[in-house]
């Protein structure tokens, strides 16, 4: 049970941001996928996830073992698949509540009674310490940068993936919520998920312990290593990075 | 001579001749002979926008049509049974081409003094209190249509709602067209006293008639001063060949306030002008408007917000989708009178695009003739939001429902502002129908895009 990206090329709008991108994550397994601003990390999550404004030129995305280059987002989702987006969208006129329902229900063969989605709803609130108000709002309409991160996590424990990307859910996030979406994760993860957390801070390394570190650059993945590797950058930056890098290529 | 002309005296026969007329009716015989007058005189109007926008009348046969009259019925048809669904009555009057067909008052509404009959019944039984309000706020000689309303208008509805009542059960008209070849002249007249609340709610129904038929509407609403009115107006004339041609008012007096919901959802042809005036100070309006057109329809709606007192406020929001071959034109103005000084309102119109050959525009305007006011307005026309719906298909939410949600939950806030579940249940399904019937080529229109 694994996704796995080979030799990945993506365009956007005639311009090529990943330049051939690799990388393996199995169910158990946490990696974590780091690299500066607009070096291609959203690009990456956003191709995983099927987004039909992100061109794969070049290469292929593997589910199971399956090709899933060309598949629908709708379909990869309901095979197992997971995005926590950097910047969800607003959803006017449809609650929480009802989009949940609607989500768990796609990967069904028969709808979840009322009664027991209420419950299971209710469960996940309070297991991330939701406010239950929250779920009668409109999804995302006029919600706080953390509010919108807390309705991803939401929707990631409710939906149970096989593998999921997180990208950049930590950011904006308070230090209790900060704990709060740890603890979620870490609850999920385990045998039956795997997942790619894109970040930039090594606070949420912290709590989440990643097995595998990722370093993107300029849309390649340029180092890769264990937990020590976040705590090297997170001493010297990126620029200690990109001067190796730069040598290797000289040399 | 003109065949309109023709065709206008031959409906004639329902102006009583005020040389006739008992001595409390003449001013209405007369304003019947006035606005006959009128009708003759005025040819038929064609209503141009700027740019691309005309609505024309030249493919209604007129002189086909004539007044039709219906037996009274002791069992509703289903046509309005299924819209009405569970409603709780308070009253209601149900009129089927010229003729009411079924009146009903809960004893509960007759004891605190409310009036509900058709209009040509408070006529001749209110004849004051109909004198004071009826036509106030429309005039025949606004055009061809408001004349005809005027001078041929049957049946209609009258509501008087006494002083300091509240009213809990709803107050529904409705207005039927159950065949081809049918005119229906209408009127609709309602009090709501000082201080009193209630709900009103006029339906609009046709059945899928074969042929043309035309309705042609007058409304008024007064809500006397500190009134809190809820109205809801519902149109849906089916896929037949039906013209609406309506004139709305409403009219808030001081401290008072209105809801006003109109939906439309169907008619071949509907030229409406609905406009609410805040009329004196602390007057307080709220209006949400929706329309959803489909297959060759043509919907011009033309909706004003006027503050003719200081004080006052206003909300306004419209949202419209379109699919098929549809035409749609929303212009609405929020117009600020010398000495509303203290007003506050503001206007918002959405239209969705949701196929290649719809057609449509959503125009707000202000027409601001004060000073130390704010009115604000903002409209916009567009199409579904791609990145909305990869956001609902990547949690496995095929892209076809994700399409049918979204626009679904665009319509949510209108639908919401309606005060009734079973209505608002009947115009969500409505929705979710005419998406469904429209389903293939909103999914070739998304993925032209995608
Ligand atoms: N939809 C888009 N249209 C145009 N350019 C885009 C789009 N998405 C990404 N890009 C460009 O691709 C590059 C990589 O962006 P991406 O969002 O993947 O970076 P990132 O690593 O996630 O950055 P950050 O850490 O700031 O989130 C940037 O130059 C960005 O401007
Ligand atoms: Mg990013």
């Amino acid at each position: 049970m694994s996704l796995e990206i080979q030799n990945l090329h993506v365009r956007i709008e005639e311009r090529e941001i990943l330049h051939g991108v690799d990388l393996k994550v199995s169910k158990g397994q946490t990696h974590a996928l780091m690299g500066p601003n607009g070096s291609g990390k959203s690009t990456l999550a956003n191709t995983i996830m099927g987004n039909p404004n992100y061109e794969v030129t070049e290469g292929k995305i593997l589910f199971n073992g399956e090709d899933f280059t060309e598949a629908d987002p709708d379909e990869r989702a309901r095979a197992g698949l997971f995005l926590a987006f950097q910047y969800p969208a607003t959803i006017p006129g449809v609650s929480v509540a009802n989009f949940l329902r609607l989500a768990v229900n796609a990967r069904r063969e028969e709808p979840m009674k009322v009664k027991d989605f209420g419950k299971y709803m209710r469960e996940n609130v309070d297991l991330l310490k939701i406010d239950p108000s929250f779920v009668s709002r409109y999804l995302n309409e006029g919600f706080s940068g953390g509010e919108k991160k807390r309705a991803e996590i939401l929707q990631l424990a409710m939906l149970k993936p096989e593998i999921a990307v997180l990208d950049e859910t930590d950011s904006g996030l308070d230090i209790d919520a900060l704990r709060i979406v740890s603890d979620g994760v870490n609850a999920l993860s385990g045998p039956g998920m795997g997942s790619l957390i894109i970040t930039h801070y090594t606070r949420i390394l912290n709590y989440v312990r990643p097995g595998f570190v990722h370093i993107m650059l300029d849309g390649r993945i340029v180092r890769e290593g264990g937990p020590e590797l976040a705590d090297k950058l997170e001493e010297h930056g990126y620029d200690f990075i990109r001067e190796e890098v730069d040598g290797d290529d000289a040399g | 001579m003109p065949a309109s002309v023709a065709s206008g005296e031959q409906r004639s026969r329902n102006v009583v001749p005020a040389s006739t007329a008992p001595d409390t009716l003449i001013w209405f015989a007369e304003l019947r002979a006035q606005a006959l007058k009128v009708y003759e005189r005025e040819p038929l109007p064609n209503w141009r926008r700027s740019g691309f926008w005309t609505t024309s009348l030249r493919k209604l046969d007129l002189d086909a049509l004539a007044p039709r009259e219906h037996e009274p019925v002791s069992e509703l048809p289903a046509l309005v049974t299924g819209a009405l669904g569970e409603q709780e009555v308070g009253a209601l009057i149900v009129q089927s081409g010229a003729s009411t067909v079924c009146t009903s008052v809960h004893p509960e509404l007759a004891e605190q003094g409310v009036i509900v009959c058709p209009l040509d019944v408070a006529v001749q039984e209110h004849p004051e209190l109909v004198r004071e309000y009826y036509m106030r706020r429309i005039s025949p000689d606004e055009g061809k249509f408001s004349a005809a309303t005027a001078a041929f208008w049957t049946g209609g509805a009258f509501v008087h709602v006494p002083a300091n009542v509240q009213v809990d059960k709803p107050i529904q008209s409705v207005y039927l067209i159950e065949e081809g070849g049918t005119a229906q002249y209408v009127h609709t007249l309602a009090i709501v006293g000082e201080q009193s609340e209630c709900s009103i709610r006029e339906y609009c129904l046709g059945a899928p008639i074969t042929g043309q038929a035309l309705h042609a509407g007058g409304f008024e609403l007064y809500a006397r001063p500190g009134a809190n009115v809820k109205l809801a107006h519902f149109h849906d004339w089916g896929p037949g060949e039906i013209y609406d041609i309506s004139t709305k008012r409403v009219e808030i007096a001081r401290d008072a306030r209105v809801d006003w919901v109109p939906v439309h959802l169907g008619g071949r042809l509907i030229k409406q002008t609905l406009d609410i005036v805040t009329a004196e100070k602390g007057s307080d309006m709220r209006h949400t408007g929706l329309y959803f057109t489909e297959g060759e329809e043509h919907l011009d709606l033309f909706t004003s917000d006027r503050h003719e007192a200081g004080y006052t406020t206003g909300d306004t929001v419209w949202k419209g989708a379109l699919t098929g071959n549809s035409r749609a034109s929303y212009e609405g103005l929020i117009h600020i009178v010398p000495n509303a000084q203290e007003s506050h309102t503001y206007l918002q119109t959405h239209q969705m695009l949701l196929s290649q050959k719809a057609r449509g525009d959503a125009i707000p305007s202000l027409i601001v003739e004060t000073d130390s006011v704010s009115a604000s307005h903002g409209g916009t026309v567009g199409e579904l939001d791609e990145e909305q719906i990869f956001y609902m298909t990547s949690r496995g939410i095929p892209r076809s429902e994700a399409v049918r949600i979204l626009v679904e939950g665009y319509f949510e806030e209108v639908v919401q502002r309606l005060d009734d579940e079973g209505l608002q249940e009947l115009v969500r399904r409505r929705i979710a129908r005419k998406l469904a019937d429209a389903e293939d080529q909103v999914a070739e229109f998304i993925g032209e895009r995608a």
